[in-house]
């Protein structure tokens, strides 16, 4: 191309910054492993700083890729409708069969006077940009630690959970997704409520780790979040168990390429306080509490019972208190 | 205008210019970085900064320094968002490649040029992909940096045209060397 055009300049003589520089890069290397938050601040400033324009120039942009995936459902839009129809039908169905369980469920509860479900604050943020580099996948909500998101906490659409808040700042943040490499999310599925760790590997589909190597799953198992850890709530819908190839991995009910409004659920788990004293075990059966350092009981010989003369004590005032008792 | 104020104008320029391959660099690592996507993350974004990086490393090794190219590494590392130091290795890997087969590169005439620079953009991608395998002890999917390398290869054709345009304009005239 433009090589033959242009007399090429003297080789570079100087090896040795080369040299140093590839060394430093190593460094840097080596020390974001060490700390991986590194760039975090900076990476926060950027896209803070970036965040009007990204407003601005992503909003022709969701109607461009709404154009463009239209298109090629121009074509079936008849067989679509009436497929969405005949679901339409059967969800009523199935609303109705909800609203019932759901009825049932709070009656029992008031019965049983269980314990109700932690109330979760949420934020409601729109998505303003998308990174796809080849090993991050990424999101970027217009909203930040100024609406008190924290990073850690649960990003979740109409259908279900997409990722975690990977980084926070004043006015932005970043969601890393359920399928990135780096994403680690503990789930329980059911019908079993069994445990595992679903873990991303830049496919659509994340696998599963399960706890127990005895486990067997089926497809169409429901995925939830599990809550261990105290940083997301416990029963987040995430997907169905699918079987690919052996392994089992997860089909994401939510769609994070399609989503535009987004909620970050406030979540947070409240430390588990020592029970009280009233509480414990031993009060509660009704024996005396335990102290904390129990008396050291030392079993001597008793002396050996012996007539003596008895002789009144000496008054003998120990202490001004004493003293002023007697002088009354 | 006399001579020694025309001198001044021309040496204060002549600085400026001597930063156009490196602020083109920066330039490039933010606009690859945007996290705006046509496609609906179908593809992932081209690696625009290896294109100056490649050009000026053969035509003017003397502007885009071993030391730039790590500049240019670290803001792509910061825009990318992935684990620090990755691009920047890469970056300076190539660099270091490309430096030392300078001459086999720069003779490469049309599509010789584009299959030169779809090398340097393997050897960075290659660099990344084992980098980030040894970096989470893991096997990655290969499919996205093969994707990634395909989509810097296509865009190196305009790309090049730019940076030669831009080479012309504002740092070829001011070229010291022959």
């Amino acid at each position: 191309m433009a090589n033959s055009t242009w007399k090429i300049a003297r080789r570079s003589n100087a090896q040795l910054p080369l040299v140093i520089v590839m060394a430093l890069a190593v460094v840097l290397v080596l020390l974001g492993k060490a700390q991986a938050g590194l760039f975090d601040r900076a990476r926060m400033s950027l896209t803070d700083w970036m965040q009007p324009l990204l407003s601005v120039a992503h909003a022709p942009l969701v109607q461009f890729d709404r154009w463009v995936g239209s298109v090629d459902e121009l074509f079936t839009v008849y067989q679509e409708n009436l497929r969405l129809k005949d679901e339409n039908a059967r969800l009523r169905q199935w609303r109705n069969v909800a609203v019932v369980m759901q009825d049932r469920v709070a009656r029992y509860q008031s019965l049983l006077h269980a314990v109700p479900d932690p109330g979760v604050d949420s934020v409601l943020a729109r998505v303003i940009g998308r990174a796809s580099r080849p090993f991050l996948e990424t999101m970027i909500l217009d909203a930040g630690s100024s609406h008190k998101i924290k990073p850690g906490q649960a990003v979740v659409d109409a259908r279900g959970m997409i990722g975690r808040i990977y980084l926070a700042g004043s006015r932005t943040s970043w969601v890393i997704l359920l399928t990135d490499l780096n994403s680690r999310i503990p789930v329980s599925i059911s019908p079993g409520n069994r445990q595992a760790i679903m873990v991303g590997d830049n496919t659509a589909m994340p696998t599963l780790d399960t706890l127990s190597q005895i486990v067997t799953l089926r497809a169409g198992d429901q995925i939830v979040s599990s809550g261990d850890g105290g940083l997301l709530p416990p029963g987040l819908p995430i997907g169905t168990v699918v079987e690919q190839g052996g392994k089992y991995r997860v089909a994401l009910l939510a769609d994070a390429s399609s989503s535009e409004d987004v909620e970050v659920l406030a979540f947070r788990k409240p430390p588990e306080e020592l029970p009280s004293s009233l509480e414990l075990p031993a009060v509660a059966a009704g024996l005396p509490p335990a102290t904390a350092t129990p008396p050291v009981i030392t079993i001597a010989p008793e002396p050996p019972v012996t007539a003596k003369p008895v002789t009144p004590p000496a008054a003998q005032p120990t202490s001004p208190a004493d003293q002023a008792d007697e002088d009354r | 205008m006399d001579i020694a104020e025309r001198t001044g104008i021309l040496m204060s320029w002549r600085s400026l210019s001597v930063l156009v391959p490196f602020l083109c660099g920066l330039f490039a690592v933010l606009l690859s970085n945007l996290p705006l996507s046509l496609t609906n993350g179908l593809v992932p974004a081209p690696l625009l900064a290896l294109v100056p990086i490649y050009f000026w490393c053969l035509v003017r090794p003397d502007l885009m320094t071993p030391a730039a190219v790590f500049g240019i590494g670290i803001l792509q590392d910061i825009m990318g968002g992935g684990p620090p130091g990755v691009w920047t290795l890469s970056f300076v890997i190539t660099y270091a490649v490309i430096d030392r087969q300078r001459d086999a590169f720069a003779g490469l005439p049309g599509l010789g040029a584009v299959l030169g620079f779809a090398t340097a953009a393997l050897i960075t991608c290659a660099s990344t992909y084992f980098i980030i395998a040894l970096y989470y002890w893991q096997i990655p999917l290969l499919s996205p940096i093969v994707a990634e390398l395909a989509m810097t290869a296509v865009f190196y054709v305009p790309g090049a045209y730019l940076v030669g345009l831009i080479h012309r304009r504002l740092v070829g005239p001011l070229r010291s060397e022959p």
